[in-house]
């Protein structure tokens, strides 16, 4: 398969007022075309900071960057951001639209797609409704229904589902799984949950506490399409499961201790263990 | 219900003024949020005593008024009483000189509020979303943003003479810095996340005026708006001091050298006339413009 994103020593500090802080340090990386990535790590580690590069949002201190860019009609990559960034004075419409008509498609092709986005997130009647009228789950819904929208040739998603609940959650994993399955995108997705990583990706790789390096790599061998219900119970899933756990906890306890008094984040070990939980939930 | 003191304004302009100079090479985020705690219109809830309540203070204050005159309590002379007052506004609506004055001040009020605003509309946005321009502007800007417009009159008279664009040019100036640095102010106040979203989903320098930068500054650019016209109401008296043969401005000058009280209050009147309905009109305008925001 051809070379996508290649990566090599990629580093970048961050100067603040008073320190130099690295957020990402040496990594070296090669996705494919058409290759689905899931990045995870605990928070702080450098994922946001490693997208941002990719989208060329951020330029890196060191290091080398190569992404082919092979069809000139599509834009490069387009990106779902983890902070809330649907534009608030923009409806669901103008929102879901928004690349397109930067790009000045045409107007009945834009239409068509917004309407065809609209119904997968189900926000139909919600078509005309601005933000502050949305749940924060409907916004984020939006904001993937943007990207996708846009037809980019790698999707960057940073932890898109994350604040939803766990049913929008599923529906959209399970969307974006065969949205991905047909059309076989370049797609870097970053999580905190292995759970979701196993779902979605072919490959998930581990990245060690700040500054964020490469931990590992890990294939992700289960059989295409993926039903999330059978995947949980399926056996493979649970062992890949506990070997990244294994892998990720030293650096999430690594991480805890760094942070010492000064910085408390629950949001990597709340998610796992509602993640345990669903999985002893389902094996019950 | 608009109650939009120009006095109150005033002050708070000026407040913007002191700190859009005091942070010089600072942000102008902290400005943005002092203009958002500008006494905002709030729609009464409506209520029958509400309503009622709002109609017996103006009433009131007008019988005692009327009361106190004939008692000797207040100097007719300078406070002629309501019925006198409205006897007046009665002969000079019938002989067409009061639709004439207020006919030719709003004139200069629109084309002056209009030639200050848009530029500062421009100039507002390219300041709030490129830095260099920023940079290059924001010295002039705070610079001149304080003189006092007033101030200025004289300079404009003797380069423009008594004519119709020595008034307009004031009011635009007065209006122009009004709206710049709250334009500039809301772009600036706008989260940054919606610069990358836009840079990322490949928006083009117009889209980043159009899509991102204007709309999104919008609240802000309608508070601009609001200050600059009580900054043209204020200036339109000052600039029809001189130089002038009618207009409400002129109407209150030219009451006082011979002693028109009751003139001068029928000028009053219609000033405030005026205020209240830019203040609707701008405020029923800005409904319609930013239906996005939860009022
Ligand atoms: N613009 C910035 N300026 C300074 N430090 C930053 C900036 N962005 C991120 N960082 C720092 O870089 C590190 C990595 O951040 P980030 O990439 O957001 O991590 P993650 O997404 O994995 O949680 C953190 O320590 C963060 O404080
Ligand atoms: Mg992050």
């Amino acid at each position: 398969m051809a070379e996508k994103i290649v990566i090599k020593g990629l580093t970048k500090e961050f100067v603040t007022k008073d320190r130099i802080v690295t957020a990402v340090k040496d990594v070296d990386l090669t996705i494919n075309e058409g290759e689905f990535v899931c990045i995870v790590g605990p928070s702080g580690c450098g994922k946001t900071t490693l997208l941002r590069i990719l989208a060329d949002l951020e330029t890196e201190t060191r290091g080398e960057i190569r992404i082919t860019h092979s069809d000139p009609s599509k834009p490069l990559n387009s990106m779902v951001f983890q902070e809330q960034s649907i534009f608030p004075w923009m409806n669901v419409r103008k929102n879901i639209g928004f690349g397109l008509r930067c790009r000045r498609v045409g107007k009945k092709i834009i239409d068509q797609t917004v309407d065809q986005y609209i119904q997968m997130i189900g926000l139909q009647k919600f078509a005309d409704a601005y933000p502050y009228q949305l749940s924060g789950g409907m916004k984020q819904r939006v904001s993937v229904a943007r990207a996708f929208a846009n037809d980019p040739e790698i999707l960057l998603m940073d932890e898109p589902f994350a604040a939803l609940d766990e049913q929008n959650k599923i529906m959209l994993q399970e969307e974006l799984l065969k949205i991905w399955e047909a059309e076989r995108k370049t797609v870097v997705f970053i999580t905190h949950s292995i759970d979701e990583a196993l779902i979605l990706a072919d490959r998930v790789i581990i990245m060690t506490s700040h500054p964020g390096t490469f931990k590992m790599s890990v294939d992700v061998d289960l059989p295409r399409p993926r039903r999330i219900a059978e995947l949980r119970s399926d056996p493979h899933f649970n062992r890949l499961f506990t070997e990244l756990w294994g892998v990720l906890r030293e650096e999430v306890y690594k991480a805890k201790a760094s942070e010492g008094l000064t910085v408390s984040d629950d949001e990597f070990h709340d998610d796992h263990s509602r993640t345990l939980a669903d999985e002893s939930r389902l094996v019950l | 219900m608009a109650e939009k003191e120009p006095a109150v304004t005033q002050a708070s302009g000026e407040d913007l003024a002191a700190r859009a100079v005091a942070d010089g090479a600072g942000d102008y985020g902290d400005l943005a949020r002092t203009s958002d705690r500008m006494p905002r219109k709030r729609r009464d809830s409506g209520t029958r005593w509400g309503g009622l309540l709002g109609f017996l203070s103006p009433a009131v204050v007008l019988i005692l008024w009327e009361i106190a005159v004939p008692l000797g309590l207040v100097d007719g002379r300078f406070f002629p009483p309501p019925h006198a007052i409205a006897g007046t506004f009665w002969k000079l609506t019938l002989d067409g000189t009061l639709f004439s004055d207020v006919w030719v001040s709003l004139v200069r009020i629109v084309l002056g509020f209009l030639a200050g605003a848009i530029p500062g509309l421009i100039v507002g946005l390219s300041m709030g979303l490129f830095r260099p321009v920023r940079w290059l502007l924001r010295p002039v800007v705070s610079a001149t943003y304080p003189i006092p417009k007033l101030a200025l009159m004289p300079l404009i008279i003797l380069i423009f003479g008594f004519g119709e664009t020595q008034k307009v040019i004031t009011i635009a100036l007065g209006t122009f810095f009004m709206v710049l640095i709250n334009t500039m102010a809301g772009v600036l106040n706008l989260d940054k996340i919606y610069l990358d979203v836009a840079k990322n989903y490949g928006a083009n320098r117009r889209d980043f005026y159009t899509r991102i930068a204007l709309p999104g500054a919008m609240p802000l650019i309608f508070t601009g708006l609001e200050l600059g016209m009580g900054m043209a109401l204020l200036l339109i008296v000052a600039a029809e001091m001189t130089g002038a043969v009618s207009g409400i401005g002129y109407r209150i000058w030219a009451a006082q050298a011979v002693f028109k009280t009751k003139e001068m209050f029928v000028a009053f009147i219609m000033i405030s006339l005026l205020g209240y309905l830019f203040a609707e009109g701008l405020s029923s305008l800005q409904r319609r413009v930013i239906p996005w925001k939860q009022l």
